[in-house]
């Protein structure tokens, strides 16, 4: 479920971006906000290119990172599937490739927030993709 | 554009929020509200992430007690507008709402009856409009920058799940806080499911629409760095020498602000309030005990009235 890692920039053609979730205020706890700096290197790149990923379905995720006037970048973060351009997504594969990629995010956020605490979590609230097994 | 009740609550439930809807223009927002009854008027203000309908079994008793009985969905909830966007929502912003509201139907002799992010903003419009306000009733909030509760404190499960990407995916598309959050913020769980929880998801029926359920948690203070931090200091501030009729209600069984830490400290600013009355609930302590909870507002009404509520 874990098997999350960033990859080389993917080709888009014949594909289109399909909307997957938004974050308006990426450092409401900015060790987030640093997490992406570090795994993209976007002290460097800024808002040259998307950051992306691959999850455990296979499917590659585009990051888009945003900026805002008088805030540090990425204020915001964009995740879009890169999906065949007339083809849908399914949704419970969309689902569980969401649920990784933040689990791979809060490993990388490191304490004092955990992989346990999340999994806790999405249990308590009785997500699909949290349920064991 | 007016989106009726009757098309958005559950065929079951429309006989429950029988209420004509009303709406106001606020700073640019379409608010949504309920206006039963004649009298002064008594507001009932909810907080995250319910809706008037938290308020559906207080209305005729207050109405009957002889009360203008008006019901606000905050912007972003219930049968109001819901913006779409984080930054659309801040704490000032929904106080100058609920004012703008009090001021568009010019109502003095208001009782506030507050409840969880109803607290902060319905208290600072007291604070700010003191002609237009005769009294208080608290329920299940706060009204300082710290500490926080406790509850507030901990990343499991609250921290978690309002955390940046993690609030759109577990309170947005799962919905976590409309629907199991409330859930399990009651006392009567089997009551509550089987005759109001669709109420509060029905109003909230798309992930984008729950945007205010991981945005309040965000406003609210854990250190002196908080976007409200300012805000609450002044509130604090203000309430402290406020000489308001106030009434103090809370859940015997709440949790998140629970009555030993939070009750007693609305005690000790406004030494002159009465209560706290302890009834039962957990935070939606209306869900619990909305007929004991008008008893106690009319009550505490009718004694500052000296002749009663009917007039």
């Amino acid at each position: 479920m874990t098997e999350v890692a960033p990859i080389e920039k993917q080709s888009l053609e014949g594909k289109r971006l399909s909307f997957a979730l938004a974050e308006d205020r990426l450092a409401h706890y900015p060790e987030f906000r640093d997490f992406f700096v570090r795994a993209f290197d976007l002290d460097r790149k800024g808002l040259s290119e998307p950051g992306f990923v691959r999850a455990p379905s296979g499917n590659a995720y585009a990051l888009i990172f945003i900026g805002r006037s008088g805030a540090p970048f990425p204020s915001g973060l964009e995740v879009y599937a890169v999906v065949d351009a007339l083809e849908p997504i399914d949704g419970d594969v969309l689902d569980r490739d969401l649920w990784s990629i933040l689990r791979w995010m809060i490993g990388g956020v490191g304490a004092p927030w955990t992989v346990e605490d999340f999994d806790r979590t999405g249990r308590l609230y009785r997500v699909p993709a949290a349920a064991p097994g | 554009m007016t989106i009726q009740s009757d098309r958005v609550l559950p065929a079951a439930l429309r006989d429950r929020w029988p209420y004509a809807p009303h709406y106001a223009n606020v700073n640019g927002w379409r608010m949504h509200y309920v206006d039963e009854g004649e009298g002064d008027p008594v507001v009932l203000l909810h907080g995250n992430p319910t809706w008037g309908f938290l308020y559906r079994d207080m209305i005729a008793p207050l109405v009957s007690s002889g009360r203008r009985v008006i019901v606000p969905d905050m912007i972003g909830f219930g049968l109001s507008e819901k913006p779409t966007r984080e930054q659309a929502h801040c704490l000032d912003g929904h106080t100058a709402n609920l004012t703008a509201l009090m001021r568009q139907l010019d109502l003095k002799q208001i009782t506030l009856v507050c409840h969880d992010w109803g607290g902060p903003t319905g208290l600072s419009f007291a604070m700010s409009n003191p002609a237009r306000v005769r009294a208080l009733t608290i329920m299940s909030t706060w009204a300082w920058p710290m500490p926080p509760a406790e509850f507030h404190t901990r990343i499991f499960p609250w921290r978690m799940m309002h955390a940046p990407l993690i609030g759109p995916y577990l309170l947005g598309n799962h919905r976590a806080l409309a629907g199991r959050g409330v859930y399990l913020s009651v006392v009567n769980r089997e009551q509550f499911a089987r005759t109001a929880q669709a109420a509060y998801e029905a109003v909230l029926p798309d992930p984008a629409t729950r945007l205010l359920t991981w945005v309040w948690p965000r406003w609210i203070p854990l250190d002196e760095n908080a976007q409200a931090f300012e805000r609450f200091k002044w509130l604090e501030q203000e309430l402290s020498s406020s000489k308001l009729p106030s009434l103090i209600i809370w859940g015997r069984e709440d949790e998140v602000f629970d009555a030993a830490t939070f009750a007693n400290r609305f005690k000790q600013l406004l030494p002159h309030a009465e209560g706290p009355h302890l009834v039962t609930g957990r935070h939606f302590l209306q869900e619990d005990s909305a007929p004991e909870i008008a008893r106690l507002i009319t009550s505490f009404l009718d004694r500052h009235d000296g002749n009663g509520g009917k007039r």
